[in-house]
């Protein structure tokens, strides 16, 4: 049976409208800083999406910023209130990613709203779209901040869906990173360049929520059934004109064309992750493009990285969280959860076991770090079951108490970083390394119980009648709450 | 006169007087096709009225260097000529 979701960001709009979480703005923006500068203030408030009804330069384009950039947005893709707390979400996305695959379902291309309009040849122009210069001093006009890139591997049918950042060099080109450990760039170094062949792509801008979390999620999965799985059925996907890859149908806008083997170009600063422009211009791949498809009223959804909380910071804490989570689960370690705070940039995991036996945070940290997800985060911070792993204030104080300054602190010194880590040193970042952390947040079980420390705190050090009684008076002894 | 950008990996006191350099040049020209890249030879001087193009520098993270430079564009170059 389908789940509730949104099968495209019009229907997401409304819903945004409807709840209070979208503001409606009608007085003409610039893409060039204006719009961006919008966006970057509203992920800094934590303020509602903007849906942009006038851009200059491109009337007949409309704009989506921040479209997924807070937990109450997240909740409502997944079919939740809007402030469902966030182990409810957790919860739900869960329950849908688990189970069997769901296959997409192909679509003519008479029925597929990104078809509306077909670019082919010279009129396929990047310059006709309205990308934004996202932030002052970025290397170029970055089309791509709320997209995924489409790519197959040479010799199998292995497809990958992926957030790339794509940033507009000409009419006809684009550049991005391709990091060797990702997906695709195994896919591309390992596979097109030493043939010396043009890898086809198609980059799926402003899809529908669920592909676009589907498509960042690090889950072993392919991402189109991942969708489907959100979903509870199939996606709808449609073959690209030129090429034999397949794209949402409900996505508002499509760019085909090939990335080349045999050239590099200059390519950001670009705001990242991190909160910093941390990587430095540098060449990178070359997207040449062959086609562009839209809806003829298409909207260009805009996300600015910056520092916290943007949809890259949510989305990838989030998921990745949950498949650390799983990946725990399957290795058989007594987790009670994991959760990644959004204002670490993903670069802090806090994960919940039963300490039922000696350095079972070692054997977290190591478990995590050498999985494919490692290169994402450097810190991870081992809490006991007494501790609520989505409470900061819980945390910080396991922490701060309970973590040993020397042996409960461990540094693997050698370990998979990426290039973007504004800690890291100019060489560190060149060739990816970057040191990892252990935070071991648990009282030694080999402590007798009687020199175990005692939490002081109302749940911990009263009796439950008196912690009831108290509760029940509590309005009658003058507070509020 | 034209209005460009380039950004560079090192200091602009690093940035030699007449240094000719062979990269990406950004158009800033108001409209649609701001920011178009082109891929030049070009000299540099720091003194902004000696050639007959402007030219801003960015450093590596973005950093606008707040006094504009002029230049002279030898060729541009097409990378996609062999593709």
């Amino acid at each position: 049976m389908a789940h509730r979701y949104f099968k495209d960001n019009r229907e997401y709009i409304e819903a945004l409208r409807n709840t209070g979480d979208l503001v409606d703005v009608y007085q003409e923006v610039h893409w060039d800083l204006e719009l961006g500068a919008i966006v970057r203030r509203i992920c800094e408030k934590k303020a509602p999406a903007a849906y942009f009804h006038s851009i200059t330069d491109y009337p007949g384009f409309t704009a989506l910023g921040a479209p997924l950039a807070t937990y109450r947005r997240l909740a409502m893709v997944l079919g939740l209130e809007p402030d469902a707390p966030i182990p409810k979400i957790a919860e739900e996305y869960k329950k849908r990613t688990t189970g069997n695959p769901i296959k997409p379902k192909i679509i003519d291309k008479k029925d597929a709203p990104c078809k509306e309009v077909i670019l082919l040849g010279d009129k396929a122009d990047l310059f006709e779209l309205p990308a934004p210069m996202v932030h002052d001093g970025d290397g170029g006009r970055y089309l791509c901040t709320w997209h995924f890139v489409v790519a197959k591997d040479l010799d199998s049918d292995f497809t990958n869906w992926g957030m790339y950042r794509q940033m507009v060099y000409d009419e006809k080109t684009m550049v991005g990173p391709v990091l060797p450990f990702s997906d695709m760039g195994k896919m591309f170094y390992n596979k097109y360049v030493p043939k010396n062949l043009p890898m086809p792509f198609a980059t799926v801008i402003s899809p529908d929520p669920l592909s676009a979390i589907a498509s960042a999620a690090p889950s072993p999965i392919d991402e189109a059934d991942y969708a489907g799985m959100l979903m509870g059925e199939p996606v709808e996907l449609v073959k690209c004109e030129t090429c034999d890859l397949y794209v949402p149908a409900h996505a508002e806008i499509i760019i085909e064309g090939v990335i080349l083997p045999n050239v590099q170009l200059d390519e950001a600063p670009f705001g990242e992750y991190t909160g910093y422009r941390t990587s430095p211009r540098d060449k990178r791949a070359v997207y040449r493009v062959k086609a562009i498809t839209m809806r003829k009223d298409p909207i260009l959804c805009v996300s600015n990285m910056g520092v916290p909380t943007d949809e890259g910071q949510l989305l990838r804490s989030f998921t990745l969280g949950l498949e650390m989570e799983r990946l725990l689960r399957e290795q058989g370690i007594p987790t009670t959860g994991v959760f990644m705070w959004p204002e670490s940039t993903h670069h802090l995991v806090v994960v919940g076991v039963r300490p039922i036996y000696a350095n079972i945070a070692t054997q977290v940290g190591q478990l995590l770090f050498g999985s494919k997800l490692g290169p994402w985060f450097h810190m991870v911070v081992v809490v006991d079951d007494q501790t609520d792993i989505y409470d900061y204030n819980e945390v910080i104080h396991a922490l701060c108490t309970k973590c040993h300054p020397k042996r409960g602190i461990r540094v693997e010194e050698h370990g998979v970083g990426t290039p973007l880590n504004p800690f890291a040193s100019p060489e560190e970042r060149i060739f990816g390394r970057a040191p990892k952390v252990i935070f071991d947040c648990i009282f030694p079980p080999e402590w007798p119980k009687s020199a175990l420390p005692i939490k002081v705190s109302f749940n911990n050090v009263y009796p439950k009648e008196i912690q009831e009684k108290v509760l029940a008076n509590w309005r009658k002894y003058g507070f509020k709450d | 006169m034209g209005e460009y950008d380039t950004f560079i990996n090192k200091n602009f006191e690093e940035l030699m007087e007449d240094e000719e350099i062979t990269g990406v040049i950004r158009d800033l020209t108001p409209g649609k096709k701001k920011y178009k890249g082109l891929y030049a030879r070009f000299q540099v001087s720091k003194d902004p009225n000696k050639y007959p193009e402007r030219l801003w520098i960015r450093l590596g993270r973005g950093q606008l260097v707040e006094k504009p430079c002029s230049m002279r564009v030898i060729e541009f170059i097409d990378l996609f000529a062999q593709t």
